[in-house]
């Protein structure tokens, strides 16, 4: 073959001074997969990096809150509109914005009450404040002494305001499925108690937080049985469901392991919904485990 | 020139021609005459062919109190379904329709919402000039009728009654309508069906229907508007009543203008000139303090504002009331916000079928409410319509379009047209409400929202009179102008709150119609003093 002249003579680039150069990622990957010593002194190197990193928006945090000061200073001297200057706390906790949780709203018939809520506010009340607000809505003439009881309950469970809350309200309606809407704009309703409990164990305290945990699987499994429970009419159905969790319920404390989760709460707020399934459909297992639930949900 | 001959020889015989003539024109004579005769036979023998229903029908005389007629027992259509088969029934209305085809009248008789066919058939009781009469009775006249309800095996769709028809024996006009009619009725009761392209697309227009509302209102469907706005009236002073409220009446001749000043009418008071009230604020809060504790007051109220809107009247019927309280005004909110529940209710549970009667017409969304009444902070619903997209302050007024907005928005997350805003900025509130104690930014105020529109501002009033002579120099208002007001609460005053209500705004907001006129009897606007 032939030696092909370069197209682009070398010249100089000029490296522009607004911009930092960055460590070379798969480099540093590179040496630590090589030798260790080198490693120690790569992790340092990129330990030094991110502090640097942290440093530079510690800087610039702080001449915003500078700049913050001035600005209302500017504003007392003019008599403009008297605001109080917002003090962020976003200079203490590194950037965070804290922001209250988005209010939900749930729609539920009175025949169909969701249970989950009353055990999830007991279940939480060290940790987590659940604070509902009942409405009845113009489609329903009269919610039935069931529904009158529950929101009694509701209203007993004592209040901590230290802790973080979402707001609910909850709000008994003529309506088919009990559905869970979030927000009016981006609408996207959530059918079914069962994934209403997913939603609140998402946003929950953190020890019902069951996502990264290597249990989720046997959870959701646990919630989709719940679901498919509550849809059953005939007795028949119902018992076969129970078998189901009783084979996963096993000869563990709590479904999931040895600690209440998401899925306790699940499976019993759906048996109180189905008076049908007496002790007698229950297996041994199940009754002692119903009994340690109740020491958590408290109905 | 033949005529000229003829003539001539007149006395004589006349010529061939002509005698076949005349012979002619002779037999022709005589068949017209024979046919004339037969057919004046004929309608002879039906006009005067013993009109043997004579005595029981025709235009009754002048109803002047003459007899009292008590053993005629009338019947309201309503209830004619309860009287088939049990003899005969006298009923009053109006003529809907009248057709006479040969030997048989279909009459529809009308009251107020309520219609029944009615059939005359020639026979033993009815003569073929009755027939003819009731086919020729002008719409719209009052007639009296005696007749026998009988059931029918087909559903008659175009009646309100269905399942029975009165067969006619005894018809008297009692008061005779003109024949043309500026509007017909069947026109003015049309339901706005847009889809159905086939169907006859008659409408009468909402200026001709106002300039004859006597006709217009005979509709079913402004029957049903304004008995549940009759409704509207009675279900708030039972429920204040209940809850303890006096009713009073404020004046409506005033010396000064209260709110504003440039949106007043004036009227000439022997040598001054006084104004027609805008609001009966100053004097409700006077009967507070003049130890009423709680008053409802419902009267008209006058605005002479130049908006031609569909939601604007220069006069209108205002319900307000006014509440002492003990120690937060949340206690007058909440009294406002179940008295608006237990009307919704009342109206849910009672009036059901003049809002179908509604619905038949005009398409009628039913009105969807939570109880107790959904109260959102100012401050939620400015987060709720930034979350839209909408750019708004947060001490700045919701425009009409934010206002619908976020009325679509609530709709649309808790399913309830009516809910509540609480603590609106101070800013946007007129001088003599009071600020909120915890942030100067906002007041004790709260406005009240059917379907997205406004429908009630109120506040906690200021009581106290230095405080209020401060706010007042804080607004720029002249204190010489409002002295009266300020005395009157010199001599001790309780802490109050309370707020006003257009009871027209209401009827057309929980309705779901498109135009205040529509639930004003008379409407008075900027264009309109007549009828």
């Amino acid at each position: 073959m032939y030696e092909l002249k370069t197209l682009l003579p070398q010249f100089d680039i000029k490296l522009p001074t607004c911009m930092y150069p960055l460590k070379n990622v798969s480099l540093a990957a590179d040496s630590l997969a090589s030798s260790s010593p080198s490693s120690a002194s790569a992790s340092t190197s990129s330990c030094d990096d991110t502090a640097s990193v942290a440093a530079r928006q510690e800087k610039v945090l702080k001449q915003l809150e500078e700049l913050k000061e001035q600005l209302g200073q500017i504003r007392k001297g003019l008599g403009v509109c008297g605001k109080t200057i917002q003090h962020t706390t976003a200079f203490q906790n590194g950037g965070l914005k804290e922001v209250p949780l988005q209010d939900v709203v749930i729609n539920g018939h009175p025949n169909f009450i969701p249970y989950a809520l009353l055990a999830l506010k007991n279940a939480w009340r060290d940790l987590y404040t659940i604070d509902v607000k009942t409405f009845t809505h113009s489609t329903m003439a009269d919610i039935g002494p069931a529904a009158r009881e529950f929101e009694a309950n509701l209203a007993k469970v004592p209040v901590n305001p230290a802790l973080p809350k979402i707001s609910v309200t909850l709000i008994w309606k003529n309506c088919e499925h009990t559905e869970m809407i979030s927000s009016p704009t981006m609408y996207v309703p959530i059918y079914g108690e069962v994934n209403i409990i997913r939603y609140l164990g998402r946003v929950g305290p953190a020890e019902y937080r069951y996502e990264g945990s290597p249990l989720c699987n046997e959870i959701d499994l646990v919630l989709d049985i719940c679901y498919q429970l509550l849809r059953c009419n005939t007795h028949k159905t119902q018992v076969a469901m129970v078998r189901l969790l009783d084979k996963r319920l096993q000869q563990q404390q709590y479904f999931g392991g040895s600690q209440m989760s998401v899925a306790d709460i699940g499976v019993y707020s759906s048996l109180i919904r189905m008076p049908a399934i007496t002790d007698k459909d229950l297996t041994p297992a199940l009754v002692a485990w119903r009994k340690r639930a109740k020491l958590v949900a408290q109905i | 020139m033949v005529e000229d001959k003829e003539n001539v020889e007149n006395g004589e015989q006349v010529s061939k021609k002509g005698a076949k003539k005349l012979a002619k024109a002779a037999k022709k004579a005589e068949q017209k005459a024979e046919t004339a005769s037969a057919v004046a036979a004929n309608n002879a023998g039906g006009d005067s062919a013993e009109d043997h229903a004579s005595g029981r029908y025709g235009l009754s005389e002048m109803i002047q109190s003459k007899d009292k007629r008590s053993e005629r027992n009338f019947v309201p259509v309503s209830e004619l379904s309860g009287q088939v088969g049990k003899g005969l029934v006298w009923v009053r209305g109006r003529v809907h329709t009248s057709r006479a085809k040969g030997k048989q009248c279909f009459l529809i008789l009308r009251q107020q919402s309520s219609t029944v066919q009615c059939i005359l058939a020639v026979g033993d009781v009815i003569s073929k000039q009755m027939v003819k009469f009731a086919g020729n009775i002008p719409k719209e006249s009052i007639i009296d009728i005696q007749a026998k309800p009988v059931a029918v095996s087909g559903k008659i769709e175009s009646c309100t009654e269905q399942s029975l028809e009165l067969s006619v024996e005894q018809l008297f006009v009692i008061s005779q309508a003109k024949a043309q009619l500026p509007l017909q009725i069947e026109d003015a009761s049309r339901p706005e069906n847009a889809d159905d392209a086939e169907g006859l697309n008659i409408r009468v227009n909402q200026d001709t229907r106002l300039d004859n509302r006597v006709l217009d209102l005979r509709t079913p469907a402004n029957q049903a508007i304004f008995r549940l706005e009759a409704g509207v009236c009675r279900l708030f002073r039972d429920i204040l009543t209940e809850k303890g409220f006096t009713e009073i009446h404020t004046p409506k001749i005033i010396s000064a203008a209260s709110e504003g000043g440039a949106n007043v009418f004036t009227v000439s008071y022997f040598k001054d000139s006084a104004y027609l009230a805008q609001s009966p604020q100053l004097y409700k809060q006077m009967a507070i303090a003049a130890d009423f504790d709680k008053v409802y007051t419902v009267g008209a109220v006058f605005r002479a504002e130049d908006s031609n809107t569909h939601r604007h009247l220069t006069e209108f019927v205002g319900l307000d009331l006014e509440m002492a309280f003990k120690y937060h005004y949340h206690e007058v909110l909440h009294t406002i916000g179940n008295t608006f529940t237990a009307i919704f209710k009342g109206l849910r549970d009672n009036y059901a079928r003049e809002i179908e009667s509604v619905g038949q017409q005009y398409k009628v969304d039913a009105f969807k409410f939570l109880e107790p009444p959904l109260i959102l902070q100012f401050a939620d619903g400015v987060a709720m319509l930034r979350e839209a997209g909408v750019e708004t302050g947060d001490e700045e007024d919701l425009s009409t379009p934010n206002e619908k907005l976020l009325g679509r928005l609530v709709k649309a997350k808790y399913d309830t047209d009516f809910y509540i805003l609480d603590k609106f900025p101070l800013a946007i509130r007129p001088f003599y409400t009071m600020p909120d104690p915890n942030n100067p930014v906002y007041s004790n105020s709260y406005d009240m929202f059917m379907r997205g529109e406004e429908i009630l501002s109120g506040a906690q009033r200021i009581h106290d009179p230095e405080y209020l002579m401060e706010r007042a120099k804080h607004h720029g208002i002249d204190t010489s102008k409002i002295a009266a007001y300020i005395e009157s609460f010199r001599y001790g005053c309780p802490p109050h709150a309370g707020g006003g209500i257009g009871m027209e705004r209401v009827v057309m907001l929980y309705l779901g119609l498109d135009n205040i006129r529509k639930t004003s009897m008379f409407p008075r606007d900027p264009k309109r003093l007549t009828p």
